[in-house]
Formats: structure tokens, sequence, C-alpha cells
């Protein structure tokens, strides 16, 4: 009989990430729990040497640097990490893949606040019909932006943070300003 | 910084087997998949102590997946018990720590090669099928990187047109597993060589479908409440297998997708084809208690999801 292994506390937590991310990805506007708050948790599960990262706030840069990954420019990056949006601006830089390589498109993770703020009403894969969320703290034109940049199935897809909460916001998702 | 902050404490083995940047590689083309869904995203495909073409695509979304709290279940075409899916339970299990199991109410995690179990997944479950071969566009057009070209162009009318010669030299679509399907009125994906019967199971289900075939290195998903549509003409409708009325000669149950068993005499006896469905069956025809779960398909027909 073997010992059964057991998981470090790293890999229980970027478990956990992973199963909260992909969770909010596939069931866009439902929000989820990740295990630490910020986006400590989305570069424990996702980065390391093989990603090139763009990295808005600088507090966030030694544990990037620590998985080994690449800074680079926001257009060259696969992850993108904005934290707190003062304006809309960066989207249009953002890498959007190719239709050949619609994978190419980058992860973008962004700090909002959840249950006030606008309404938004998203439908397509993952929703059941219709749903309708409410995030503040985002730039005003940052919705609009969104939908300009995305081109179906090229684009990006967002993650959208507010502590340890967390909610997907795929580029298959239509969202609607209500 | 020290060389120690750089480095973690030697382990025998990684938990789960693959180490952790295989891991995070899957999981970051696992977020693609799904963003895009029915388009096949490229991965590594790490080794695995199994042949490829056994089910390692399939077995490395399961381990990135897996924790000591997911109960997992293994198919192998709808049994439980065949060598394939027995090796790849006890392998998941003894690497992880995982509990298993043979319900399919229980199971959070079920990896599956070519069927979809008989009762409704739910929204807390993960269906990861194994696929042989990803690309529905081989038949037609072998070139790969053409025929991702056409992926990208939305270029099907060659896979209408397999479906039209068919028709034309059969008398009806001949293809049997692997029915091509469009995904969310995009792209065109196989969906793995399950039945017809399953197909319609994909289409607007609560759960996550994960399908990854490791020998070709694609990965492609079907998120929960998504559109898959199976290839059809407007005045030629997508039929299942006819065994709707087919009754199975251990349990009595009718209106399942069975497995034919030729007898001696010509003839053939049938049974039900996903193993623990069908000994619920048997139990509950036995009087026992078995919780059963609300099935796809109701006397041999399935409920429009739309």
């Amino acid at each position: 009989m073997q010992p059964v292994p057991q998981p470090t506390a790293d890999e229980t937590r970027a478990n956990a990430s992973f199963a909260a991310l992909l969770s909010a990805l596939s069931r866009p506007g439902q929000i989820q729990t990740l295990p630490t708050s910020g986006e400590a948790g989305v570069i424990e599960a996702l980065l390391d040497r093989e990603c090139r990262v763009a990295c808005a706030d600088p507090r966030l840069l030694p544990q990037v640097m620590q998985t080994g990954a690449l800074i680079a420019e926001i257009p060259q990056a696969d992850h993108v990490f904005l934290g707190q949006m003062t304006t809309a601006a960066p989207l249009n830089d953002i890498c959007i893949g190719s239709d050949l390589y619609p994978d190419a498109g980058a992860t973008v993770v962004v700090n909002a606040t959840f249950d006030n703020g606008v309404r938004l009403g998203l439908t397509g894969p993952g929703i059941d019909g219709e749903t309708t969320v409410q995030i503040a703290g985002l730039p005003a034109d940052f919705w609009q932006l969104r939908k300009q940049r995305i081109r179906y199935p090229m684009g990006f897809d967002l993650f959208l943070l507010d502590g340890a909460r967390v909610m997907g916001l795929p580029r298959s998702t239509t969202l609607e300003v209500l | 910084m020290s060389l120690s902050s750089l480095t973690k404490p030697w382990q025998p083995m990684s938990y789960g087997f693959l180490d952790a940047s295989a891991k995070r590689e899957i999981r970051r083309k696992m977020l693609k998949a799904v963003a895009v869904p029915g388009c096949q995203m490229p991965y590594a495909s790490r080794e695995v102590p199994m042949a490829r073409g056994w089910g390692t695509g399939g077995l490395q979304v399961s381990l990135t997946l897996i924790n000591p709290k997911t109960c997992v279940k293994v198919i192998d075409q709808g049994a439980d018990d065949s060598v394939n899916a027995a090796s790849i339970r006890r392998f998941l299990a003894q690497v992880s720590g995982a509990p298993t199991t043979l319900d399919t109410l229980k199971a959070n995690l079920i990896q599956s090669r070519h069927r979809i179990p008989e009762e409704k997944l739910t929204a807390h479950q993960t269906l990861v099928l194994q696929v042989p071969n990803p690309e529905p566009l081989r038949s037609v057009q072998p070139n790969m990187s053409i025929a991702r070209q056409m992926h990208g162009d939305a270029d099907y009318g060659r896979m209408w047109l397999q479906l039209y010669e068919q028709i034309v030299r059969s008398g009806r679509v001949m293809q049997g597993a692997s029915y091509p399907a469009m995904v969310n009125g995009r792209h065109v994906m196989t969906p793995s060589p399950i039945p017809r019967w399953d197909v319609p199971k994909l289409h607007m289900a609560q759960h996550l479908t994960i399908l990854s075939a490791g020998r070709e290195k694609r990965i492609y998903a079907v998120p929960p409440h998504t559109r898959v549509e199976p290839l059809v003409f407007d005045d030629v409708p997508y039929r299942v297998e006819d065994h709707g009325d087919l009754t199975c000669h251990r349990s009595g149950a009718r209106g399942f997708f069975m497995n034919e068993i030729p007898l001696p005499d010509g003839s053939a006896a049938h049974e039900i084809s996903d193993s623990e469905y069908g000994v619920k069956t048997i139990r509950t025809r036995d009087g026992e208690a078995v919780e059963t779960g609300d099935t796809w398909y109701i006397n041999g027909l399935i409920e429009d999801a739309t």
C-alpha cells in the first residue's frame, strides 16, 4: 500500500483558485470566491515562465516576477493585470489573438466592485437565458470599448476581482448596459 | 532574494502526478477553451504513465482539476468496470487520494470515453471526455493548417456536403459516433465518439464539459447552457439511434442506449450501456431502495431543452 499523497499548501491554493476561475468563466455573471484576496491566487494558479505579463499595479510585480514570467508591454502580453482602472484606454492595446489562434487573446484581470453601479444584462454561453449583474469601479467607457474590441472568436477574457470575489466575463458573453 | 526563496521543498512526487508547470499550462488552455466554446486550443500534452490514445488527454485534465475532495467516476464506453476505466480510476485515486465512485449522482468529476451517463448531470459536476480525433474536418481536409483556416473562416460547407453524400449514397446519414455539432453557432466540433444518442445531452446542459485529446494535443470545451446543434438539413431531421423501444434483457428497462449482445442463434439481446445505471434499474426491479437521478431520456425520448 502506497502512502496517499497530500497536496502542499501551494498546490491546494492554486487548485482552489483555478476551480474558482474556471467556474467563474464558465458561468459568466456568477460570483465565485478565491481562496485568497486579490490577484495573488490568479498569479499563482496560471503564471509561469511561459507567460508574458503586463502589470499596471506595481505592487503585484514582485510576485509576478517570482513566477519567472516575462514582463511585457500590454500589446505583447498574454496576461494583463490592470488593477484599479482610471481610464479604459489600455483596453485598446490588449492582444485579441487571431481567427486562426483565438487562444492568443489575453486574459485580463481588473479590480471592480460588485452589487452596485452600472447594471449589465449578460447573455451567451454559460448563462441560462439572461442574467443581470451590477458592477462599479470601472471607467465609464469600459463596456463600450470592450464591445468594440471583441470580434468573436477574437477577443480577450475578463476576470473582475472584488477582494476574494471573482466574476468571469469571457469574450463569448454579450453584454448590454441597462 | 535567496536561492531557497526561488525553489520549492523537495517532494518525492508532485501531487496529482503532473508537475506544477504542466498544470498551469493546462489551466491556461482550459480557460481559453471555455471562453471560445468548441474551438480547439493547442496544448503541450505531457507524458503520463499510459500510452497516448488511451485517454491521456482526459487524464491530464482530470489530474489538473482533482483535489482530495473530488469524487471521481471513470467510464469507458458506458462501463465503469472495463480495464481502461478501472485502471484510470485507480491511478487517479492513487496519485490524488481522491474518493472514487461508480454512482453518477455522487461524482464531481466524470472522466468518460465515448459515452455520457444516462442520468442528468448537474451544475456541480464536470464531464471530461477523452477524444481520439478532435478535428471534425479531418475527413474532408486532412491538412491541419488548412483545416484551422477553415475553422477561422467558419467555412463548413464541406461538412454538409459530406452528410449530403451519405444521404445520396445510403438514404440516410451514416455518421454514427462523433457526429459533428455546431457549438454556440460558430465552431463545429466533434463531440468525441459518443453515439448520436448522447449529442443532445450536451445542448444547453447544466454541466461543464471539457474535451481533451492527448495524442493530438488539443483541448476544447462546452460550457453550461451552450448551444450544441448537430449539423442537419432542414428537411432531414437529426435522428438518434433507434434504441427507444429496445428492452434490457437483464433489468427489463426500456428507452435507454443499449449494448447489443449477439446470441448463438443469430438474434441479439440488449443490455443498458451505462453499466451503473443498468445496475440501478436491476436493483429497483428487485425492490431495493435505490436513488436514481432524472434521466435525459424518458421513455426513449429526450425532452427538448430549448
